[in-house]
């Protein structure tokens, strides 16, 4: 796998931790799986079960996943823009620090390039940023999609590629846990009035 | 013959929870729910029979395992289950605010239980740590769904939060499943490649460097799904908020179940890392557990976050068990999970009438309910009283066995903190059980209806396995069952 293309989607995560809009997350991730997606097109071209695996990736989280959550930032519309978060930048230059802490930490995976071992670890670490930084629930369900994101380049980068079934299961899974935090997300603005996760604060010992 | 009994059950769950999902009336659902989960757990215990009965020879198939191991997990994913299914209907609020409409809630409820359970009852009996992976994964939206079935507000923080935590920790895991593989496929691998068996051929030419990674990053990421501190934070509130059948099914069935995994990882894995890591890590899990428990044992609490602190400390005793890997600590771990989940699901099903007449108990801690109710705080009693490990309690003789198991690993400084860890922990308990039962009354009397004498009945079989689990746990040590447990993956 090559640096620049790893480089790429990292970029495409830690321009999600700074987007403002919830809209703008959605794409930026839409994006950045449907890179991961072509990718395994191309590479599993001549060899059936690996291209239709791609496909079907492609499809359930390039396109069917990110229309769930389209769907989902139009049925929870937030009035003005989250409060108190840190600014774009400051969050920017935390994110991309730890992505950098990560990249020097991560140790050989051996997966089929060293930049694939540190973008994988790296776009794991960037989704747990994004759920911790954005305060958004419907950030945090992107962040899942960062973090699963860099499972699948993980995949992608595995000499011999994984299995087909838990390619397609770890993709059912991912689909079956956006639809419960949909559920949620839209019964927690229904209750109280906002996606910000920081009102879910009341159980503390 | 045996395959078709291991696709038979958990199918039998999944096609349950579509029934009762069809059923027109809540009526209906009620009698769906039962009558399924009644041939679900037959033929679950079938299967925990014939493992635990035969366990010097585990049987094989091509993606599944029937072992003395899983066969323990078994029979209490399937009690377990039964029961929270079949005090459901008495237990379900009606609610017009719950998570979905009223209309729909008690079909949403079961549907989702049903799944959820189908999920734990597949986890032991797959041979493959990718498909039990994703058969753990899979029980996350089924009972986040449950755990905010209520639809209160904390009901959905306590849900999110749990949604959010697991799903990270195991998006961790699976990168570290992925990087395992890698290690053993070498560029030709299949699904078997992750069997546990070939995991266990594989460790000892692996030593060092990705198995290391792999090792640390799963059990890491699995960590959060059993609750070990410090990554529990989702585990107080999710047991406090869901309803108690399913609070009682995540305490005392899933928990364990990922236990399991991790039993299975340690065993098949460790041989690839330097003598004693993989131990050091599952043991520093175990302490941690305990040392962050013991203090809240200690403080006031409402009954359910007390027991959910509980489930804290109990799979740090599990952990501290399977890390000192001795024919005793194995005997006592064994006990542990049977007697865990005895107690712990009475301890839950006791909160549903507390709770509907005495309401403030879900927010502070209950006292006096013996002078209140004596049908409730029997069952209190009986279930605190396990839990803290009182003789005869069959968790007095798994501690026992563990700490034995410590010194017999020349564990000695681990023992020492975890029996006093323990030590501690059962004072809190205690004291818990004394105010709780004869403090100053801060509840009205109320009359026990026909749930009080379903409770009734609840105490006395739990009571009454839990001392049959007590003398089963007295013979056990020795005995030829043991190593076979400890083979694990056999």
């Amino acid at each position: 796998m090559s640096t620049l293309f790893v480089i790429a989607v990292t970029a495409l995560a830690l321009a999600i931790v700074v987007a403002r809009r919830r809209t703008v997350a959605v794409v930026l991730v839409a994006v950045q799986s449907m890179a991961l997606g072509v990718y395994a097109l191309v590479h599993g071209f001549g060899e059936s079960s690996a291209f239709i695996v791609g496909g079907v990736l492609l499809v359930g989280k390039g396109v069917l996943l990110p229309l769930g959550l389209f769907w989902l930032v139009r049925r929870t519309r937030e009035r003005r823009l989250i409060a108190g978060e840190l600014p774009p930048f400051t969050r920017g230059t935390v994110a991309a620090a730890i992505a950098l802490a990560a990249v020097a930490l991560t140790p050989s995976l051996g997966l089929d390039s060293r930049a694939a071992d540190q973008g994988a670890a790296a776009l794991v670490v960037l989704g747990v940023v994004i759920a911790v930084l954005r305060r958004s629930a419907v950030f945090q369900a992107v962040g899942f999609l960062v973090a699963e994101n860099g499972v699948y380049l993980a995949a992608l980068a595995a000499p011999g590629g994984l299995p087909a079934i838990v390619e397609i299961g770890v993709l059912f899974d991912l689909i079956i846990v956006v639809a419960v935090a949909a559920a949620f997300t839209t019964r927690i603005h229904d209750e109280f009035g906002t996606g910000d996760t920081t009102v879910l604060g009341s159980l503390r010992d | 013959m045996i395959e078709v009994l291991i696709i038979a059950a958990p199918a039998c769950a999944l096609l349950t929870g579509a029934a009762t999902w069809l059923a027109r009336t809540a009526r209906q659902a009620d009698l769906l729910n039962s009558a399924g989960a009644v041939l679900t757990a037959l033929l679950t215990l079938v299967l925990a029979g014939i493992a635990i009965a035969d366990a010097a020879h585990p049987r094989h198939g091509a993606w599944w395992m029937l072992d003395a191991a899983g066969g323990v997990f078994l029979a209490v994913i399937a009690a377990v289950g039964l029961l929270s299914a079949l005090v459901a209907p008495s237990q379900l609020a009606s609610s017009s605010r719950g998570l979905v409409r009223a209309a729909r809630g008690r079909a949403m409820y079961y549907a989702a239980y049903h799944a959820f359970w189908a999920a734990l009852i597949a986890v032991p009996l797959v041979d493959n740590l990718g498909l039990a992976w994703l058969l753990v994964e899979a029980t996350t939206g089924a009972s986040a769904l449950l755990v905010a079935y209520s639809g209160t507000r904390g009901a959905l923080e306590a849900g999110w939060k749990y949604l959010v935590l697991t799903t990270f920790g195991l998006a961790i895991a699976m990168l570290g499943i992925i990087i395992l593989y890698v290690a053993i496929a070498a560029g030709d691998g299949t699904l078997s490649t992750l069997d546990w068996q070939s995991i266990a051929r594989a460790a000892p030419r692996l030593r060092g460097g990705p198995a290391v990674v792999a090792f640390v990053v799963i059990i890491a990421g699995l960590a959060t799904k059993v609750g070990w501190a410090p990554v529990h934070n989702w585990l107080p509130d999710a047991h406090s908020e869901a309803p108690p059948p399913v609070s009682a099914l995540l305490s005392a069935a899933l928990l364990p179940t990922v236990v399991l995994v991790t039993w299975r990882l340690v065993i098949a894995l460790g041989p690839a890392l330097t003598p004693g890591t993989a131990s050091a890590l599952v043991l520093a899990f175990g302490l941690v557990s305990l040392a962050v428990a013991v203090p809240f044992l200690w403080r006031s609490m409402a009954w359910k976050r007390l027991l959910a602190y509980s489930s804290l400390e109990h799979m740090g005793v599990l952990a501290v068990g399977i890390g000192f890997a001795t024919p005793l600590a194995t005997a006592g771990v064994v006990v542990h999970v049977a007697g865990h989940a005895l107690a712990k699901s009475l301890g839950f099903y006791a909160a549903g009438p507390l709770l509907r007449h005495a309401p403030r108990a879900g927010e502070r801690a209950v006292r006096g309910l013996a002078f209140a109710n004596p049908t409730t705080a029997s069952a209190v009693g009986v279930s605190l009283g396990a839990l803290a490990a009182m003789p005869p309690s069959p968790l007095f003789v798994s501690e026992l066995l563990i700490l034995l198991g410590g010194i017999a690993a020349h564990e000695i400084a681990v023992t020492v903190i975890a029996a006093t860890l323990l030590a501690l922990g059962f004072l809190g308990l205690a004291q818990a059980l004394v105010d709780g039962l004869v403090g100053e009354p801060r509840v009205r009397r109320w009359r026990s209806g026909r749930s009080g004498l379903r409770l009734r009945r609840l105490t006395v079989i739990c009571g009454v396995l839990m001392l049959a689990l007590t003398a089963a746990a007295c013979l056990l040590p020795g005995s030829g069952v043991v190593n076979h447990l400890m083979a694990g993956i056999a």
